[in-house]
């Protein structure tokens, strides 16, 4: 017997040396800013706490979420621009996330005179989105065009309170509201109990209110799970982080399979489309032109976005670009490595969506005569002297 | 609860705690309700198929040994044909041929409703069904003596480890591990344990890793040229790795429970020509095809070209067990004409596992020729892979036109590192295993050297955890 325990009391004992050394290597190497893919490859299976923690640490480490995008902070920043801004109507305001930024940004290389305005997070789920958009209602004047993306990869995020809990690798902590169908045709806000940067590092020295966001976590957020926020003491070893990020990745997808299944108690499609309708009646009642930018990823699990919201899309009348009109998601050569569209395709979606605009009825040279129009208290219609 | 995830693994390990302290009967019995526990948790609609194919040929059986008379032994064995083959053939190809029917009959100028029926197919019911078949024939042809015991038979088709995608047992290797007492040996243990590991690394790290390009690039309108060729290479990595790894990993399960699974793949891609795969390849199917339809047929007795139909005839079979499509087809008629090929340009015995050349000029010419035929093998990959007939005509294309601009640009995602690192020690895992002609040539090694290899492996093992898990392939089989 002792002789065939000898192997596996060896494999365990070498398994320790080697993780003990690969610890090593990675702390070593972490002091000497060596090796930064192979420590960032270790921290993916930190626990998202601990991930938290090291950026809070260490603020230059490379990929630091911490600070970005915390609502507060955009519509702050939004109203330092809004005010400084040339007050004329027409600008192309945008809510979402890089993918709309980025072809915000070609349409605004296309033609210089257009003004953009973004705001958006790190795969901004839709919830992000029109969250934004709804904060930053007093930023927006009549005649803007307002652009709400929707990115089919984030939909099962609508089920999430923050970044943090679905994105394991990259948890910005981020947060946003759920929405929930309110019965009566609108929607109603499950709002987290933390919102900002500040919120978020004063929980370190408040265990009452730290308690608190995690219990609203647990019941409010279909993705918290103990794999990825608890045993902390797994941080410690490389390998059982490799482990984690695999089990928290793997729990992550069967929920996410269990949203986009409509499984999981949460109402993804019903809540979308009141979303984009809500979206749309909003923008209308300010005299604001929507928009709906529905971006389909390369990914061929993810929902068919335009399909789950053409019905209201239809219904309401409501613009939209649709990615998929114009680049096939199957085709890998549309993409770039990191899973964004390439620049080229970029740039065909904003000749896309300038062709759009005029066709909505946007034309700030028009809004803007309209507009003087209303200061006057000139009836519509009545040519201008 | 596929052998990848954590909670096959849970599963097993109260499996195996309970097997610990039961008497032999009562491990049987207790693994009777496991196997239909794993096998109920995909669809509990299953068993009532399952447990029909069981109760068919255990009484056709039991009555066919008792029967004396060759013609009633004769019908009776078509009960238990009609029984399964009717399974398979509701389950599997009834809405198959219906659709291509219908095509056939619009194609014609006649016209046709489309029927659409929504059978649920069942997994593993083609490995099943075929234990269950190569059972009773084995009995009608008195090779073997019909089981007594309902519940021991019962075992021997259900059992867990093999029951979704085999290896497709005989009874006469797995009923006496059934029937007989077993017993857990440390041996056992540690062997189960090393193709355990071996297969999840097999599975996990690089079958999981390669699928993402493999789908990416038969899922893209169009690829290059260099797009095609890379991805049906992947595609044969993907296929081995996750039906070998799939099989190991069975093998391992059943070697700490004392059982012995049959060998289901012996380094296919080291093979030379057709005959030589088929002898490394799914070995559990092409010697069940050889003994109970190719033999059926005549084999090889009544002269060449009976020979070159009967070849084609299992084949084309062979390829429509694995699916109820007509690439399937296809990729049968495709091996068939290779073997017919192979047959004729070699002679009656063929060159197969011509492994006892020695200069280096004939091993120089071996591994020629093992790549070139590896080409071979890929092309009929391809066949496999595609979705439909117009693209295999158009991958087709794309590969043999090598001057069309941009043929040589690769534009599918990159294959994770653990994963490309994975096949480069899968190929000197596979190449150990060849030259040594020991599928155990660890056991050579002294205990420590041993117990860093494998420590390695389970580190290396965690690394390739992080790609996503997909379902084992041939469960759709």
């Amino acid at each position: 017997m002792k002789q065939y325990l000898a192997v596996p009391a060896m494999v365990l004992a070498f398994l320790a040396l080697m993780d003990l050394a690969v610890a090593a290597t990675l702390k070593l190497s972490g002091d000497h800013g060596a090796l930064p893919s192979l420590q960032r490859y270790f921290d993916y299976g930190r626990s998202v706490p601990g991930k938290l923690d090291q950026w809070i640490e260490n603020p230059d480490l490379p990929e630091n979420l911490f600070d970005v995008a915390w609502i507060p902070d955009t519509i702050a920043q939004s109203e330092r621009l809004f005010a400084a801004e040339d007050p004329a109507p027409g600008t192309l305001r945008g809510y979402g996330m890089s993918f709309l930024a980025q072809m915000m940004r070609a349409a605004a290389e296309q033609d210089p005179a257009l003004r953009i305005d973004l705001h958006g997070g790190p795969a901004a789920p839709p919830n992000f989105a029109y969250a934004l958009f709804l904060k930053d209602r007093p930023n927006r004047r009549s005649g803007d065009v307002a652009v709400l993306a929707i990115l089919s990869s984030s939909l099962p995020g609508m089920a999430a309170l923050s970044n943090r809990s679905w994105s394991f690798e990259q948890p910005a902590p981020t947060t946003y509201p759920v929405f929930w169908p309110d019965g009566k045709g609108g929607l109603r806000p499950v709002e987290p109990l933390v919102t900002s940067a500040a919120q978020e590092r004063g929980l370190r020295h408040d265990p009452e209110a730290a308690t608190a966001w995690q219990r609203q976590l647990a019941q409010e957020d279909a993705f918290y799970s103990q794999v990825s926020f608890g045993y902390s003491f797994l941080d410690q070893s490389p390998l059982l982080r490799l482990v984690r990020r695999s089990w928290a990745m793997q729990t992550i997808a069967s929920r996410e399979a269990g949203i986009l299944n409509e499984e999981a108690g949460y109402p993804l499609t019903a809540s979308l489309q009141t979303m984009v309708a809500e979206f749309a009646r909003i923008a209308r009642e300010d005299g604001q032109l929507p928009v709906v930018y529905l971006i389909q990823g390369r990914d061929p699990a993810d929902a068919d976005v335009l399909r789950m919201v053409q019905p209201v899309l239809d219904e309401q009348r409501i613009p939209y670009l649709a990615t998929k009109d114009l680049a096939d998601p199957r085709d890998p050569t549309n993409f770039g490595g990191d899973g964004h569209f390439k620049d080229s395709m970029n740039r065909i979606f904003a000749e896309a969506f300038r062709r759009l605009l005029p066709t909505i009825g946007w034309n700030p040279e028009r809004t803007q005569e309209q507009d003087r129009r209303k200061a006057a208290s000139i009836p519509e219609g009545r040519p201008l002297q | 609860m596929i052998f990848s995830e954590a909670n096959f693994w849970l599963f097993f390990a109260v499996v195996f705690a309970l097997y610990l302290v039961l008497s032999h009967r009562g491990q049987n019995r207790m693994l009777l309700v496991a196997s239909y526990v794993f096998y109920g948790a995909w669809d509990w609609r299953f068993l009532g198929l399952i447990f029909l194919s069981t109760a068919i040929d255990y009484l056709v059986a039991l009555r066919m040994d008792r029967e004396v008379s060759q013609q009633r032994r004769k019908m009776l064995l078509w009960v238990s044909l009609a029984g399964n083959l009717g399974m398979l053939a509701v389950f599997k190809y009834l809405g198959f041929f219906v659709a291509s029917f219908t095509e056939l009959l619009t194609y014609a100028g006649l016209r046709a409703d489309p029927v659409i029926l929504n059978i649920i197919l069942p997994v593993g019911i083609s490995f099943y069904t075929f234990q269950t078949l190569s059972y009773t024939i084995d009995v009608y042809r008195r090779d073997i003596r019909a089981e007594p015991d309902f519940l021991n038979f019962a075992l021997f088709v259900a059992f867990f480890p093999q029951l979704v995608a085999g290896p497709i047992e005989r009874a006469t290797n797995l009923l006496p591990n059934v029937v007989n007492p077993r017993r857990i040996t440390w041996d056992g243990l540690s062997r189960g344990a090393v193709l355990c590991l071996v297969g999840l690394i097999k599975k996990i790290v690089i079958a999981d890793g390669v699928a993402g390009s493999v789908n990416a690039i038969y899922a893209n309108p169009s690829p290059s040229g260099l797009d095609v060729l890379v991805g049906t290479w992947l595609f044969a990595i993907q296929i081995y790795c996750d039906f070998s790894g799939y099989t190991d990993i069975a093998r391992g399960v059943s070697k700490m429970l004392g059982f012995d699974l049959m060998r289901n793949f012996a380094q296919p891609y080291f093979a030379a020509n057709p005959q030589e795969f088929w002898r490394r390849w799914h070995i559990s199917l092409s010697t069940w095809l050889r003994d109970y339809l190719y033999i059926s047929l005549g084999g090889n007795r009544h002269g060449e070209w009976k020979t070159y139909r009967n070849l084609m005839l299992t084949m084309l079979l062979g390829g429509l067990w694995h699916g109820a499509a007509w690439n399937f087809v296809l990729w049968g008629a495709y091996q068939g004409g290779l073997l017919s090929v192979h047959r004729a340009l070699a002679g009656r015995n063929g060159h197969a596992g011509e492994g006892v050349r020695r200069s280096a000029g004939d091993w120089l010419w071996r591994v020629v020729r093992i790549a070139l035929f590896f080409q071979v093998v890929c092309y009929g990959w391809l066949l496999f892979r595609a979705q439909s007939f117009g693209q295999i005509r158009d991958f087709t294309g794309r590969l043999l036109d090598i001057t069309a601009p941009g043929w040589s640009t690769l534009t599918f995602p990159a294959l994770p590192q653990a994963t490309l690192a994975g096949i480069m020690l899968l190929f000197i895992w596979d190449l150990c295993n060849e030259v040594s002609g020991n599928s155990r040539f660890y056991e050579a090694l002294p205990a420590p050297a041993r117990a860093a290899l494998w420590s390695g492996m389970l580190y290396f093992l965690a690394f390739g955890l992080t790609t996503t898990t997909t379902a084992f392939i041939y469960f759709q089989f």
